[in-house]
């Protein structure tokens, strides 16, 4: 086999350069860790309504511009301005039932627990994203508190590494002490006298 | 959907069988704390940073100057010159005379300033690099200028320009003398003696050569030739450019028409003239920037020097290598070669830095040799390779379904253009783009020991990553709709300046629980060291 070749040629390799195990053969190791008793945290539900009432705010920015363009467009196009209110009226039908419907989702999505110094957080609905952050890396913590969010007693966190595509972390929706007990519990495992 | 056969997961180690970490190197030394250690060393910039200066500003000013007096010698755009020329000069008349710098007490601090004083702290625990840069103007009069790199990801964070050699080399002693003596106050101190410089590699220009000629460059030197011709095209009068043209035109033409085979293998030779061409030009290029290139170790620091006009030389501990990038394009692979890339907390990505050589640790080294080459790099390397773990099968049904539909969107271009059934020879690609996918998928892996974790991609241009786990920063996956259908996710591991290492430790179809199990090990593993920026 073309592999095994390869793997003769080479074999003088002391890291796994060159080394291909056959194909289909089943590498087997030490046992795997066993599994995360920590339940997953969810975030606070109150987040779903200040997720709804912001996508809500953000349709309406965006609804006028776009009837004015619409407008135009249909008018020196099709000759007629009323039809513009056909889509428009359409979409932002759609706009606000997604912004009532989405949140739901997202909130069930989200989810954050902290497991041997490792902070694990989950998200997105449909591109599913995990993330693992060994708290010896947090650099700092943001807490930020919009004013929808001091609105509804809420605050969220960023969380900051020395990397790169991937150098900050938000937790949303955290109620207002929740934020600041796990920002010191971060930060506390975070230090370097943790280590 | 088809299921995967069961697998063992990969071996990830409980944390109760994982042997302990190997001591940190450093411990947390208040660099505050620490008395002077060494005599300070304090100086300025060197005389000739005046002349060095009006050498810049003259080769800056001179193709303006060329212009302007081509065009008719307007006096006022030439009195505009002089008074650049001046400002510049005024410059570096203030610099010379207000700078100064100082290494002391663990720092190392610039001076500057005539109106608006300015000072500058850089610990010398935070710098990554030192950078010596020396032109043909500088060899000249015997001086280099010295580029201070931090791990802000900013570039230079202070330049002194310019030193006299020597002063430079004292330089460099202090700081990376005065680091080592504080990293070694921190771990058990071993004998300060002076640690002898051995030499990593050196390059022949056997190897530049075949570096030029594998580099993809040879593209970009064609774009090189196309722009001189575009240049002729604008510098000759137009009645004879054009009067050479139609000759060549009608010649092509005749040629053409004739039918004759020996025309084709004109045009042919043209063609491979071209390419030769940009060969040579890349193989030029190589030499000049990579010329006597050596890669050297001195107790902790690796050093690079090279170049033939421009001489560059810089010293990175070996510490503060973030990520490693074996590099074979497919040139390089089929001549067995490959090259290093590193990225230092400090890395900045940019085209200036491949044309300054920045960007490789080593250009070009036999493949064989790399292995022997990486426990060099990293003291801490396991001896025993970890076992390299496939990725889900799905990658190849996926692969040549994406060139499937590829294919056929070509099939369908064609179709619309010829109906006739030669159109569709783009589908007969498809058994050949399967066999690349399978190829591919052999070549995809991850492997994880205790302190290293490895990727590799690519059968035809091949990339493998090294990422030592006490520099992974964040571990994250991914997961698309389609994804998920494949019960797969994308795996990366994200390190401090990833620049020069192309996309990183990223792998593909990566079945979620190995993934999962994988990356928590990673992490679980990397929260137990602390990172350093030493």
């Amino acid at each position: 086999m073309e592999h095994d070749a390869s793997n003769n040629r080479e074999s003088s390799l002391a890291a796994p350069v060159d080394f291909l195990p056959p194909a289909g053969e089943v590498v087997t190791g030490p046992a795997p860790l066993p599994p995360s008793p920590a339940p997953f945290v969810a975030l606070d539900r109150r987040v779903i309504q200040l997720w709804r009432i912001s996508g809500l705010l953000g349709c309406a920015i965006i609804a006028l511009p776009a009837l004015v363009a619409l407008l135009f467009v249909c008018h020196s196009l099709l000759g007629s301005a009323i039809l513009a209110f056909v889509p428009w009226s359409g979409v932002l039908l759609f706009g606000c039932l997604w912004s009532l419907w989405y949140p739901a989702r997202a909130y069930r999505a989200w989810g954050y627990r902290v497991e041997e110094r490792v902070l694990e957080i989950r998200s997105g609905v449909w591109f599913r994203v995990i993330r693992f952050l060994p708290l010896s890396r947090l650099q700092h913590v943001d807490l930020h508190r919009g004013p929808l969010e001091r609105a509804h007693g809420l605050a969220s966190l960023t969380l900051h590494t020395a990397g790169t595509r991937e150098a900050s972390l938000g937790i949303p929706g955290l109620a207002d002490a929740d934020a600041e007990s796990l920002r010191d519990q971060l930060a506390a495992a975070g230090g370097d006298d943790a280590v | 959907m088809p299921s995967e056969p069961p697998r063992e997961p990969p071996s990830t180690p409980s944390p109760s069988s994982d042997p302990p970490l190997p001591p940190v190197l450093t411990s947390s030394v208040d660099s505050a704390s620490i008395p002077p250690l060494l005599p300070v060393l304090a100086g300025h910039l060197h005389p000739l940073t005046l002349v060095v200066a009006g050498f810049n500003a003259i080769r800056n000013l001179l193709i303006p100057a060329v212009i302007v007096f081509a065009t008719g010698s307007q006096a006022s755009l030439g009195i505009m010159l002089i008074f650049f020329l001046g400002l510049n000069l005024l410059q570096a008349f203030i610099r010379y005379f207000t700078f100064t710098y100082q290494v002391e007490g663990g720092e190392l601090t610039t001076r500057q300033g005539l109106f608006e004083r300015r000072e500058r702290r850089i610990p010398l625990t935070r710098v990554q690099d030192l950078r010596l840069e020396q032109g043909l103007v500088h060899r000249f009069l015997g001086v280099v200028e010295l580029q201070v790199e931090t791990a802000s990801g900013q570039g230079a964070e202070a330049s002194l320009s310019v030193l006299s050699r020597v002063d430079a080399e004292r330089l460099r002693q202090a700081v990376f003398g005065q680091v080592a003596e504080l990293t070694r106050r921190g771990a058990s101190s071993s004998s300060p003696a002076e640690v002898p410089t051995e030499v990593i590699r050196k390059l022949e220009t056997r190897d530049l050569v075949l570096a030029g000629l594998t580099s993809n460059q040879a593209a970009s030197a064609l774009v090189i030739v196309l722009a001189s011709w575009q240049f002729f095209d604008d510098l000759l009068p137009k009645a004879t450019y054009e009067r050479l043209v139609e000759t060549f035109t009608s010649r092509l033409e005749q040629w053409v028409n004739q039918g004759d085979h020996a025309n084709w293998l004109a045009i042919g030779a043209i063609a491979v003239a071209l390419i030769a061409v940009g060969l040579a030009v890349s193989v030029a290029g190589s030499l000049v920037l990579f010329h006597n290139f050596t890669l050297s170790r001195r107790g902790e620091d690796l050093h690079r020097s090279y170049g033939l006009l421009t001489r560059r030389s810089s010293s990175l501990p070996r510490r503060r290598i973030q990520l490693l990038q074996i590099q074979e394009t497919w040139l390089r692979r089929l001549l067995r070669l490959a090259t290093l890339r590193v990225d230092t907390a400090g890395s900045t990505p940019g085209q200036e830095q491949g044309r300054e050589g920045r960007d490789v640790l080593l250009p070009v080294l036999p493949r064989r040799e790399v292995a022997s080459l990486l426990p060099i790099l990293f003291p801490d390397l396991d001896a025993a390779a970890p076992p390299w773990h496939d990725v889900s099968r799905c990658a190849i049904r996926r692969g040549t379904l994406k060139g499937a539909i590829v294919l056929m969107a070509l099939t369908a271009i064609n179709w619309g253009i010829q109906r006739h059934l030669w159109a569709l020879w783009p589908m007969l690609l498809l058994p050949g783009i399967y066999l690349i996918n399978l190829l591919n998928f052999r070549h995809l892996g991850y492997a994880l020991s205790d302190r290293f974790f490895w990727t590799r991609r690519g059968w035809l241009s091949r990339d493998t990553h090294l990422v030592p786990v006490r520099n992974a920063q964040t571990i994250v996956l991914r997961q698309t709709p389609f994804d998920r259908r494949f019960g797969v996710v994308t795996l990366f591991v994200d390190t401090a300046g990833q620049a020069h290492t192309k996309s990183g430790p990223q792998l593909r179809n990566v079945p979620f629980d190995q993934a999962e199990i994988t990356a928590r090990a990673v992490a679980v593993r990397a929260a137990r060291t602390r990172y350093l920026w030493r």
